[in-house]
């Protein structure tokens, strides 16, 4: 075990992290409306020992009750237009969407038109757009940390 | 180990046999007796003139049984013989309105429409309930519904309800060319993108009548080893978490990152997309071949003592033995595949019969230690073959690699490639127009072949168990939502 902490040790200096400005916090609700999963791995990497995004207070909580932010992926197949809906309904107010990546923008997207509800941008309104396919972990960071810090 | 098929046909080959209902189900089971293994069967076309094709891996061959359904005809069942089908017929029921005689119910599996008492296995007695989750679930995961019937915390039977995701890209790349089709197979997956574009390349190579050159499989292998080595780190560092072992979660999320950052360098996607081509391979120059392994050698050495931190983490390993067995008879009555089925006992790798590929004929499937089939088992079996994809790698950048092309080989009507994937053998067909435009494709990915099992090895585990269980397996939903 120590050898792994000395790892992270290691792995935190190489990043160079900078130091923590100000105190904010944000909970993230994250929903994958049938995204081919590499979004996911990317999201799920800014909290890996590279990026940590927990120490700028971000987090992704386990119920939309508890969120500020809606985070999107895929291109909103009919088969999870309930459910996104729904968890946009649960989430108190004031209240964020985010797209992550190209699909969830409406751009590039495969598959047959009958298996999708209308794009995101039509059924909830989008406040912050990640483009990529997928966007990096660097850049899923600083496009949120943007949309704190601009208010 | 140098791999022996430099020259001649390195293809595997598919031969396709038409069969008559009545002899429908004699012919499966004269494909088990020949040592034939079921990897899939799909439906094509609509309404009359439709075909349901059963496929059967036997060594670096496979066979397709091939049975044309008249209008308001029903395909015998072959569930019976071979629990492996269970899916594949649901699926055929669902998108291609085919209906199975002599089954006991065809519960939607695609289809979402219907009840919840359609879907769901009838459990009942004493202190029986159902516990429901999802298709949102409480991290980054992806979309699907897990419905547990429980008594207490101990699964009694678990029906997963996939397909949320469900995007009809294979339908969607119909009347594509072959060429615009690799957008789609590589699109249903980002986990799994060069296991699918691979699978599908070949498919298609075959049915055009190409075999890809020496410099071309060496650079699809590279790509597939690329992709499986940062899967691998992952799934350790997701079983961590699923015991709550924060240190080596973060240290393999850590070790992924660095593979991710590597893939980036190398081709400039960290996923590897668009890296796959029909008859052409990657370039990797001497300087970045030399660049790579160097970096590939130190994160091996990082990654070998995490391992071994690991294994000596008692809390860790006293949680792993024992839950969410999959025995190797079920495995192999469920079809299952990839670590799943190597942690079981089972000697399945795909690499070890794909000529098409640069795998050497002495490769042999990694076995555990200790085949248990449990969390422990699956665990095991990524950390063996990690060293192995890690060497693998060196061998494959110990020379440049050119720009791989293609030579004319004979064209199969259907072409037909099984690839390993991180999650097991990936199965894709491909049936082309006289115009060279798709007809069908099918993908069959290694998450496809192993969800029925994953369900299976839940029954009798506690409910609190299964994210951890489902860890162990890693599938993915977008490869089985398609
Ligand atoms: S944007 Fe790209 S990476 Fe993200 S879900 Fe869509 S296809 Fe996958």
């Amino acid at each position: 075990m120590f050898v792994l902490l000395r790892h992270l040790q290691r792995v935190r200096r190489e990043a160079a992290l900078p130091r923590r400005q100000g105190a904010r916090s944000l909970a993230i609700r994250h929903v994958d409306a049938g995204s081919c999963n590499a979004c996911e791995h990317e999201l799920t990497a800014i909290a890996a020992p590279q990026y940590d995004f927990q120490r700028f207070g971000l987090d992704i909580v386990a119920s939309p009750r508890h969120a500020d932010v809606l985070l999107v992926t895929g291109p909103i197949t009919r088969r999870m237009e309930g459910p996104l809906l729904s968890a946009y309904e649960a989430m108190p107010e004031p209240r964020r969407v985010a797209a992550l990546g190209d699909c969830a923008l409406g751009c590039n997207v495969l598959a047959d038109p009958a298996e999708l509800a209308l794009p995101l941008d039509q059924l909830l309104p989008v406040d912050l757009r990640i483009p990529g396919c997928p966007p990096t972990p660097a850049e899923i960071s600083a496009a949120i940390l943007e949309m704190i810090d601009g208010g | 180990m140098s791999p022996s098929h430099t020259a001649g046909f390195a293809r595997q080959a598919t031969e396709t046999v038409a069969v008559a209902p009545v002899g429908w189900r004699d012919a499966c089971l004269g494909e088990l007796d020949r040592g034939g293994r079921f990897c899939g069967a799909y439906a094509v076309g609509a309404g009359a003139g439709r075909r349901w094709n059963a496929l059967f891996a036997d060594g670096e061959a496979t066979r397709m049984l091939s049975l044309e359904v008249g209008e308001g005809e029903a395909v015998p069942t072959i569930v019976d013989l071979l629990p492996g089908a269970d899916w594949d017929e649901r699926e055929a029921h669902d998108l291609h309105g085919l209906d199975f005689a002599g089954r006991e119910s065809l519960r939607p599996l695609v289809a979402h429409t219907a009840a919840t008492g359609s879907w769901t296995v009838p459990v009942s007695g004493e202190g029986t309930y159902q516990v429901a989750v999802g298709p949102i679930h409480a991290g980054v995961i992806e979309s699907g519904h897990f419905r547990f019937h429980v008594v207490g915390e101990r699964i009694l039977h678990l029906d997963p309800r996939l397909f949320y995701k469900h995007r009809g890209l294979q339908r969607a790349a119909e009347g594509a060319s072959p060429e615009r089709g690799l957008a789609f197979a590589q699109r249903a997956c980002g986990a799994c993108a060069v296991a699918n574009s691979v699978a599908y390349a070949l498919a298609c190579e075959a049915a055009l009548g190409l075999v890809a050159d020496r410099e071309a499989r060496r650079g699809r292998t590279l790509l597939l080893e690329l992709e499986r080595l940062y899967n691998h780190l992952n799934d350790i560092a997701q079983i961590c978490a699923g015991v709550g072992f924060a240190p080596g979660n973060m240290a393999f999320a850590a070790l992924k990152e660095r593979a991710l950052r590597l893939n980036a360098e190398l081709v400039g996607h960290r996923f590897l997309f668009g890296t796959v081509a029909i008859g052409a391979g990657p370039e990797v120059s001497a300087a970045r071949a030399d660049a790579l392994r160097g970096a590939l050698r130190e994160l091996g050495e990082d990654a070998a003592s995490a391992w071994r931190e690991l294994s000596f983490a008692a809390s860790v390993q006293a949680r792993l033995g024992g839950v969410g067995v999959l025995s190797a008879e079920d495995a192999a009555a469920l079809g299952a595949v990839g670590p799943a089925a190597r942690a079981a006992g089972i000697a399945l790798d795909c690499r070890s019969t794909s000529p098409g590929l640069w795998y050497g004929s002495s490769f042999a499937p990694a076995a555990p230690a200790r085949p248990s089939g449990d969390v422990g088992a699956r665990l095991e079996v990524r950390g063996v073959e990690l060293p192995a994809t890690l060497e693998l790698l060196q061998e494959l950048l110990a020379e440049p690699i050119g720009a791989g092309g293609s030579d004319p080989g004979p064209a199969d009507p259907r072409g037909v490639a099984r690839v390993e994937s991180p999650r097991g053998e990936t199965v894709c067909a491909v049936e082309l127009t006289v115009a060279r435009r798709l007809g069908r494709v099918h993908l069959r990915t290694g998450s496809y072949a192993n969800w029925p099992a994953l369900a299976h090895a839940t029954a009798d585990n506690l409910l609190p168990d299964f994210p951890l269980i489902n860890k162990s397996f890693e599938l993915c939903y977008a490869c089985a939502d398609r």
